[in-house]
Protein backbone atom coordinates (compact mmCIF):
# COMPACT_ATOMS: atom_id res chain seq x y z
CA UNK A 1 0.00 0.00 0.00
CA UNK A 2 2.86 2.33 0.78
CA UNK A 3 4.34 1.74 -2.68
CA UNK A 4 1.02 2.49 -4.28
CA UNK A 5 0.78 5.79 -2.49
CA UNK A 6 4.29 6.92 -3.34
CA UNK A 7 3.68 6.62 -7.08
CA UNK A 8 0.31 8.30 -6.93
CA UNK A 9 -0.02 11.76 -8.45
CA UNK A 10 0.10 14.81 -6.24
CA UNK A 11 -3.29 15.25 -4.72
CA UNK A 12 -5.51 18.24 -5.28
CA UNK A 13 -5.14 18.89 -1.56
CA UNK A 14 -1.40 19.46 -1.88
CA UNK A 15 -1.96 21.67 -4.93
CA UNK A 16 -4.48 23.73 -2.99
CA UNK A 17 -2.06 24.06 -0.10
CA UNK A 18 0.63 25.22 -2.51
CA UNK A 19 -1.58 27.76 -4.20
CA UNK A 20 -2.61 29.08 -0.78
CA UNK A 21 1.04 29.42 0.22
CA UNK A 22 1.90 31.02 -3.12
CA UNK A 23 -0.85 33.56 -2.74
CA UNK A 24 0.27 34.32 0.78
CA UNK A 25 3.89 34.72 -0.32
CA UNK A 26 2.75 37.12 -3.04
CA UNK A 27 1.19 39.19 -0.28
CA UNK A 28 4.52 39.07 1.56
CA UNK A 29 6.33 40.56 -1.42
CA UNK A 30 3.88 43.45 -1.51
CA UNK A 31 4.57 44.50 2.08
CA UNK A 32 5.33 48.12 1.31
CA UNK A 33 3.61 49.79 4.18
CA UNK A 34 1.84 53.08 3.84
CA UNK A 35 1.85 55.87 6.37
CA UNK A 36 -0.91 54.36 8.53
CA UNK A 37 0.73 50.94 8.44
CA UNK A 38 4.07 52.36 9.58
CA UNK A 39 2.41 54.30 12.39
CA UNK A 40 0.55 51.21 13.59
CA UNK A 41 3.56 48.91 13.34
CA UNK A 42 5.72 51.23 15.43
CA UNK A 43 2.88 51.78 17.92
CA UNK A 44 2.48 48.02 18.38
CA UNK A 45 6.23 47.72 18.98
CA UNK A 46 5.88 50.50 21.53
CA UNK A 47 3.14 48.51 23.31
CA UNK A 48 5.50 45.52 23.35
CA UNK A 49 8.14 47.71 24.98
CA UNK A 50 5.57 48.88 27.54
CA UNK A 51 4.69 45.29 28.40
CA UNK A 52 8.30 44.16 28.64
CA UNK A 53 10.55 46.38 30.74
CA UNK A 54 13.58 45.00 28.95
CA UNK A 55 11.83 45.25 25.59
CA UNK A 56 14.68 46.83 23.64
CA UNK A 57 17.12 44.08 24.55
CA UNK A 58 14.46 41.42 24.06
CA UNK A 59 13.81 42.69 20.54
CA UNK A 60 17.48 42.51 19.65
CA UNK A 61 17.70 39.02 21.10
CA UNK A 62 14.60 37.98 19.14
CA UNK A 63 16.06 39.31 15.88
CA UNK A 64 19.04 37.01 16.45
CA UNK A 65 16.71 34.10 17.17
CA UNK A 66 14.87 34.80 13.93
CA UNK A 67 18.09 35.06 11.94
CA UNK A 68 17.63 38.76 11.25
CA UNK A 69 20.97 39.88 12.72
CA UNK A 70 22.23 41.01 9.31
CA UNK A 71 19.34 43.41 8.98
CA UNK A 72 19.28 44.47 12.60
CA UNK A 73 22.82 43.99 13.92
CA UNK A 74 22.27 46.50 16.71
CA UNK A 75 19.67 48.71 18.35
CA UNK A 76 20.51 51.67 16.15
CA UNK A 77 19.59 49.84 12.94
CA UNK A 78 16.29 48.78 14.46
CA UNK A 79 15.65 52.32 15.67
CA UNK A 80 16.43 53.70 12.19
CA UNK A 81 13.76 51.44 10.63
CA UNK A 82 11.25 52.43 13.28
CA UNK A 83 11.92 56.12 12.63
CA UNK A 84 10.01 55.79 9.34
CA UNK A 85 6.96 56.34 11.51
CA UNK A 86 5.87 59.92 10.67
CA UNK A 87 4.60 60.43 14.22
CA UNK A 88 8.11 60.21 15.68
CA UNK A 89 10.03 63.23 16.95
CA UNK A 90 12.99 62.25 14.76
CA UNK A 91 11.30 60.91 11.66
CA UNK A 92 13.00 59.62 8.49
CA UNK A 93 11.78 60.34 5.01
CA UNK A 94 11.13 57.68 2.41
CA UNK A 95 9.31 54.41 2.69
CA UNK A 96 10.40 51.28 4.48
CA UNK A 97 11.49 48.58 2.01
CA UNK A 98 9.33 45.46 1.73
CA UNK A 99 12.22 43.38 3.06
CA UNK A 100 12.61 45.54 6.17
CA UNK A 101 8.87 45.74 6.73
CA UNK A 102 8.58 41.97 6.59
CA UNK A 103 11.47 41.60 9.05
CA UNK A 104 9.82 44.02 11.46
CA UNK A 105 6.52 42.17 11.12
CA UNK A 106 8.22 38.89 11.96
CA UNK A 107 9.90 40.52 14.93
CA UNK A 108 6.62 41.98 16.19
CA UNK A 109 4.69 38.71 15.84
CA UNK A 110 7.46 36.80 17.56
CA UNK A 111 7.43 39.28 20.44
CA UNK A 112 3.63 39.05 20.61
CA UNK A 113 3.86 35.25 20.86
CA UNK A 114 6.46 35.57 23.61
CA UNK A 115 4.31 38.03 25.56
CA UNK A 116 1.04 36.19 24.87
CA UNK A 117 0.48 35.11 28.53
CA UNK A 118 0.63 38.79 29.55
CA UNK A 119 -1.71 39.82 26.73
CA UNK A 120 -4.10 37.05 27.76
CA UNK A 121 -4.12 38.26 31.36
CA UNK A 122 -4.89 41.80 30.28
CA UNK A 123 -7.74 40.77 27.97
CA UNK A 124 -9.30 38.09 30.13
CA UNK A 125 -12.53 38.91 31.96
CA UNK A 126 -11.91 35.98 34.31
CA UNK A 127 -8.93 37.66 35.99
CA UNK A 128 -9.55 39.50 39.30
CA UNK A 129 -10.92 42.90 38.31
CA UNK A 130 -8.80 44.98 40.67
CA UNK A 131 -5.61 43.22 39.65
CA UNK A 132 -6.45 43.72 36.00
CA UNK A 133 -7.11 47.43 36.54
CA UNK A 134 -3.66 47.72 38.11
CA UNK A 135 -2.11 45.93 35.13
CA UNK A 136 -3.85 48.27 32.69
CA UNK A 137 -2.80 51.31 34.76
CA UNK A 138 0.81 50.12 34.66
CA UNK A 139 0.68 49.58 30.91
CA UNK A 140 -0.97 52.98 30.43
CA UNK A 141 1.73 54.73 32.44
CA UNK A 142 4.62 53.04 30.61
CA UNK A 143 3.08 53.57 27.19
CA UNK A 144 2.36 57.22 27.98
CA UNK A 145 5.98 57.75 29.08
CA UNK A 146 7.32 56.14 25.89
CA UNK A 147 4.98 58.15 23.67
CA UNK A 148 5.93 61.42 25.39
CA UNK A 149 9.60 60.53 25.03
CA UNK A 150 9.60 59.47 21.39
CA UNK A 151 6.58 60.88 19.57
CA UNK A 152 5.90 64.35 18.25
CA UNK A 153 3.36 65.86 20.68
CA UNK A 154 2.16 68.39 18.10
CA UNK A 155 0.56 65.62 16.05
CA UNK A 156 -3.17 65.08 16.59
CA UNK A 157 -2.79 61.30 16.61
CA UNK A 158 -0.17 61.54 19.38
CA UNK A 159 -2.36 63.92 21.39
CA UNK A 160 -5.23 61.42 21.11
CA UNK A 161 -2.94 58.71 22.49
CA UNK A 162 -2.09 60.91 25.45
CA UNK A 163 -5.65 61.93 26.32
CA UNK A 164 -7.02 59.71 29.08
CA UNK A 165 -10.54 59.25 27.67
CA UNK A 166 -9.45 58.53 24.12
CA UNK A 167 -6.33 56.51 24.89
CA UNK A 168 -8.00 53.68 26.83
CA UNK A 169 -10.05 52.15 23.98
CA UNK A 170 -7.06 52.61 21.63
CA UNK A 171 -4.77 50.77 24.06
CA UNK A 172 -7.31 47.97 24.41
CA UNK A 173 -7.53 47.59 20.64
CA UNK A 174 -3.74 47.56 20.35
CA UNK A 175 -3.38 44.83 22.97
CA UNK A 176 -6.16 42.81 21.29
CA UNK A 177 -4.43 43.25 17.92
CA UNK A 178 -1.19 41.94 19.43
CA UNK A 179 -3.03 38.91 20.81
CA UNK A 180 -4.50 38.18 17.37
CA UNK A 181 -1.08 38.66 15.78
CA UNK A 182 0.51 36.03 18.03
CA UNK A 183 0.83 32.46 16.92
CA UNK A 184 1.25 30.68 13.63
CA UNK A 185 -1.25 32.54 11.46
CA UNK A 186 -0.92 35.90 13.20
CA UNK A 187 1.66 37.34 10.84
CA UNK A 188 -0.58 36.95 7.76
CA UNK A 189 -3.47 38.57 9.59
CA UNK A 190 -1.38 41.47 10.86
CA UNK A 191 0.32 42.03 7.50
CA UNK A 192 -3.03 42.24 5.75
CA UNK A 193 -4.32 44.69 8.33
CA UNK A 194 -1.25 46.93 8.04
CA UNK A 195 -1.78 47.02 4.27
CA UNK A 196 -5.37 48.25 4.65
CA UNK A 197 -6.07 51.43 2.67
CA UNK A 198 -6.78 54.65 4.53
CA UNK A 199 -10.57 54.95 4.96
CA UNK B 1 -6.19 0.97 11.16
CA UNK B 2 -3.94 3.87 12.19
CA UNK B 3 -6.00 6.39 14.11
CA UNK B 4 -4.37 9.76 14.64
CA UNK B 5 -5.19 12.36 17.24
CA UNK B 6 -3.71 15.84 17.52
CA UNK B 7 -4.34 18.29 20.31
CA UNK B 8 -3.92 22.09 20.32
CA UNK B 9 -3.90 23.78 23.71
CA UNK B 10 -4.19 27.33 24.85
CA UNK B 11 -5.06 28.74 28.27
CA UNK B 12 -8.84 28.73 27.79
CA UNK B 13 -9.27 26.49 24.74
CA UNK B 14 -8.40 22.92 23.87
CA UNK B 15 -9.03 21.56 20.39
CA UNK B 16 -8.61 17.88 19.65
CA UNK B 17 -8.83 16.46 16.15
CA UNK B 18 -9.03 12.79 15.28
CA UNK B 19 -8.77 11.08 11.95
CA UNK B 20 -6.88 8.89 9.56
CA UNK B 21 -4.21 9.27 6.91
CA UNK B 22 -5.63 9.52 3.40
CA UNK B 23 -3.46 6.92 1.66
CA UNK B 24 -5.28 7.49 -1.63
CA UNK B 25 -3.96 11.04 -1.57
CA UNK B 26 -0.39 9.91 -0.98
CA UNK B 27 -0.21 10.72 2.72
CA UNK B 28 2.29 8.97 4.95
CA UNK B 29 1.57 7.27 8.26
CA UNK B 30 1.73 10.32 10.49
CA UNK B 31 -0.32 12.59 8.25
CA UNK B 32 -3.95 13.22 9.03
CA UNK B 33 -5.97 13.52 5.82
CA UNK B 34 -9.46 12.47 6.85
CA UNK B 35 -11.03 14.03 9.94
CA UNK B 36 -13.41 11.66 11.68
CA UNK B 37 -14.20 13.88 14.63
CA UNK B 38 -13.14 16.83 16.74
CA UNK B 39 -13.75 18.18 20.23
CA UNK B 40 -13.50 21.73 21.42
CA UNK B 41 -13.30 22.60 25.10
CA UNK B 42 -13.77 26.18 26.16
CA UNK B 43 -13.42 27.21 29.79
CA UNK B 44 -16.81 27.36 31.55
CA UNK B 45 -18.65 26.18 28.44
CA UNK B 46 -20.03 22.82 27.38
CA UNK B 47 -17.76 20.65 25.26
CA UNK B 48 -18.42 20.90 21.53
CA UNK B 49 -17.92 18.13 19.07
CA UNK B 50 -18.77 17.47 15.48
CA UNK B 51 -17.69 16.34 12.07
CA UNK B 52 -15.32 17.86 9.57
CA UNK B 53 -18.04 20.09 8.04
CA UNK B 54 -18.72 21.71 11.40
CA UNK B 55 -15.04 22.38 11.99
CA UNK B 56 -14.75 23.84 8.51
CA UNK B 57 -17.75 26.10 9.23
CA UNK B 58 -16.19 27.18 12.54
CA UNK B 59 -12.90 28.07 10.85
CA UNK B 60 -14.57 29.81 7.92
CA UNK B 61 -16.47 32.04 10.36
CA UNK B 62 -14.06 32.70 13.21
CA UNK B 63 -10.88 33.35 11.20
CA UNK B 64 -12.36 36.06 8.89
CA UNK B 65 -13.97 37.61 11.97
CA UNK B 66 -10.54 37.80 13.62
CA UNK B 67 -9.07 39.23 10.42
CA UNK B 68 -11.66 42.02 10.48
CA UNK B 69 -11.26 42.63 14.21
CA UNK B 70 -7.52 43.17 13.89
CA UNK B 71 -8.36 45.99 11.46
CA UNK B 72 -10.88 47.38 13.93
CA UNK B 73 -13.94 46.37 11.91
CA UNK B 74 -16.75 44.97 14.05
CA UNK B 75 -19.19 42.98 11.95
CA UNK B 76 -21.00 39.67 12.20
CA UNK B 77 -20.07 36.61 10.15
CA UNK B 78 -22.56 33.92 9.21
CA UNK B 79 -26.29 34.22 8.57
CA UNK B 80 -29.50 32.52 9.65
CA UNK B 81 -28.69 29.47 7.54
CA UNK B 82 -25.08 29.10 8.76
CA UNK B 83 -24.03 26.46 11.25
CA UNK B 84 -21.80 29.01 12.99
CA UNK B 85 -22.44 32.71 13.50
CA UNK B 86 -20.09 35.08 15.30
CA UNK B 87 -20.93 38.66 16.07
CA UNK B 88 -19.62 41.43 18.31
CA UNK B 89 -21.47 41.75 21.61
CA UNK B 90 -20.24 44.80 23.49
CA UNK B 91 -16.82 43.95 24.89
CA UNK B 92 -17.36 40.28 24.07
CA UNK B 93 -18.03 38.08 21.07
CA UNK B 94 -21.14 35.99 20.65
CA UNK B 95 -20.62 32.60 19.06
CA UNK B 96 -23.82 30.88 17.97
CA UNK B 97 -23.65 27.21 16.99
CA UNK B 98 -26.52 25.42 15.29
CA UNK B 99 -26.68 21.66 15.48
CA UNK B 100 -27.31 19.67 12.32
CA UNK B 101 -29.50 17.31 14.33
CA UNK B 102 -33.21 18.18 14.58
CA UNK B 103 -34.89 19.47 17.75
CA UNK B 104 -31.64 20.72 19.27
CA UNK B 105 -31.72 24.43 20.05
CA UNK B 106 -28.73 26.55 19.00
CA UNK B 107 -25.98 27.02 21.55
CA UNK B 108 -24.81 30.54 22.32
CA UNK B 109 -21.40 31.20 23.83
CA UNK B 110 -20.01 34.54 24.94
CA UNK B 111 -16.26 34.79 24.51
CA UNK B 112 -14.08 37.58 25.85
CA UNK B 113 -11.11 38.91 23.87
CA UNK B 114 -8.70 36.45 25.52
CA UNK B 115 -10.89 33.43 24.75
CA UNK B 116 -11.37 34.51 21.17
CA UNK B 117 -7.61 34.96 20.76
CA UNK B 118 -7.09 31.46 22.22
CA UNK B 119 -9.64 29.97 19.84
CA UNK B 120 -8.06 31.72 16.87
CA UNK B 121 -4.60 30.46 17.87
CA UNK B 122 -5.87 26.89 18.13
CA UNK B 123 -7.58 27.09 14.72
CA UNK B 124 -4.46 28.67 13.21
CA UNK B 125 -2.29 25.94 14.68
CA UNK B 126 -4.56 23.29 13.18
CA UNK B 127 -4.79 24.78 9.70
CA UNK B 128 -1.03 25.40 9.50
CA UNK B 129 -0.01 22.09 11.04
CA UNK B 130 2.04 20.20 8.41
CA UNK B 131 0.80 16.92 9.92
CA UNK B 132 -2.78 17.81 8.97
CA UNK B 133 -3.24 17.76 5.19
CA UNK B 134 -6.90 18.69 4.92
CA UNK B 135 -8.02 21.07 2.16
CA UNK B 136 -9.51 23.89 4.23
CA UNK B 137 -11.40 26.22 1.95
CA UNK B 138 -10.56 29.43 3.72
CA UNK B 139 -10.19 32.95 2.36
CA UNK B 140 -6.68 34.43 2.09
CA UNK B 141 -5.89 37.31 4.44
CA UNK B 142 -6.14 40.33 2.14
CA UNK B 143 -6.27 44.04 2.95
CA UNK B 144 -9.88 45.05 3.48
CA UNK B 145 -11.69 47.19 0.90
CA UNK B 146 -11.98 50.88 1.69
CA UNK B 147 -15.76 50.61 2.04
CA UNK B 148 -15.54 48.14 4.91
CA UNK B 149 -12.96 50.27 6.70
CA UNK B 150 -15.08 53.39 6.31
CA UNK B 151 -17.84 51.73 8.30
CA UNK B 152 -15.68 51.56 11.42
CA UNK B 153 -15.44 55.38 11.43
CA UNK B 154 -18.48 56.82 13.24
CA UNK B 155 -21.01 58.65 11.06
CA UNK B 156 -20.49 61.90 12.97
CA UNK B 157 -16.76 61.72 12.27
CA UNK B 158 -17.21 60.64 8.65
CA UNK B 159 -19.72 63.27 7.64
CA UNK B 160 -18.93 65.95 10.26
CA UNK B 161 -16.40 67.93 8.23
CA UNK B 162 -18.36 67.89 4.91
CA UNK B 163 -21.53 68.85 6.78
CA UNK B 164 -19.88 71.80 8.55
CA UNK B 165 -18.28 72.90 5.25
CA UNK B 166 -21.58 72.71 3.35
CA UNK B 167 -23.46 74.55 6.09
CA UNK B 168 -20.83 77.30 6.21
CA UNK B 169 -21.01 77.70 2.43
CA UNK B 170 -24.82 77.90 2.46
CA UNK B 171 -24.73 80.43 5.32
CA UNK B 172 -22.23 82.68 3.55
CA UNK B 173 -24.21 82.45 0.31
CA UNK B 174 -27.41 83.35 2.18
CA UNK B 175 -25.79 86.33 3.94
CA UNK B 176 -24.31 87.61 0.70
CA UNK B 177 -27.81 87.67 -0.78
CA UNK B 178 -28.93 89.95 2.03
CA UNK B 179 -26.26 92.57 1.27
CA UNK B 180 -27.61 95.64 -0.64
CA UNK B 181 -26.75 95.62 -4.33
CA UNK B 182 -24.90 98.82 -5.46
CA UNK B 183 -27.33 100.99 -7.47
CA UNK B 184 -26.60 101.85 -11.08
CA UNK B 185 -25.37 105.45 -11.95
CA UNK B 186 -28.67 106.37 -13.68
CA UNK B 187 -31.16 107.86 -11.30
CA UNK B 188 -28.63 108.55 -8.59
CA UNK B 189 -26.99 111.83 -7.73
CA UNK B 190 -23.20 112.03 -7.95
CA UNK B 191 -21.44 112.59 -4.68
CA UNK B 192 -21.23 116.23 -3.59
CA UNK B 193 -17.45 116.63 -3.74
CA UNK B 194 -16.81 114.68 -6.91
CA UNK B 195 -15.60 116.63 -9.93
CA UNK B 196 -15.21 115.56 -13.52
CA UNK B 197 -11.86 116.11 -15.30
CA UNK B 198 -13.49 118.73 -17.58
CA UNK B 199 -14.72 120.75 -14.62
CA UNK B 200 -11.28 120.67 -13.09
CA UNK B 201 -9.67 121.85 -16.31
CA UNK B 202 -12.10 124.79 -16.75
CA UNK B 203 -11.60 125.92 -13.17
CA UNK B 204 -7.83 126.01 -13.67
CA UNK B 205 -8.20 128.14 -16.88
CA UNK B 206 -10.02 130.80 -14.91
Amino acid sequence: MTNATTISEPSSNTQQQKSFEQQQSEMTLKTVLGRRGLERLDLLLLVVESLDLNGGEAMLWTTQQLGLQEQFPNRVELWKRRCHNPLRRATRRGELSAFDAEAMLRLLCSMASRLYPLLHQLLSSREPEELNLQRWALLDQRLRDLIEERMNPRRGAVQRLLQQEQSQPIQRELVFSLALAAGDGGIDRLRASLLDPTP
Amino acid sequence: MLNLSFRYDQTAVRLQVEGLPDFSAGHGDGILGIISGWRLQLVASPELEGKREHLQALMATVLPYARHRISGVKRAFGDTASAVVISPDGDKHQLLLRSSQPNIPPLTLHLDHAELADLVRCLDALRLDPRVQVPWELPIDHPLPRKELAERVPLSQRFGAPFIGGTALALIAGLSLLLPVPRSSEGTLPPANSTTPEQTQSSSNR
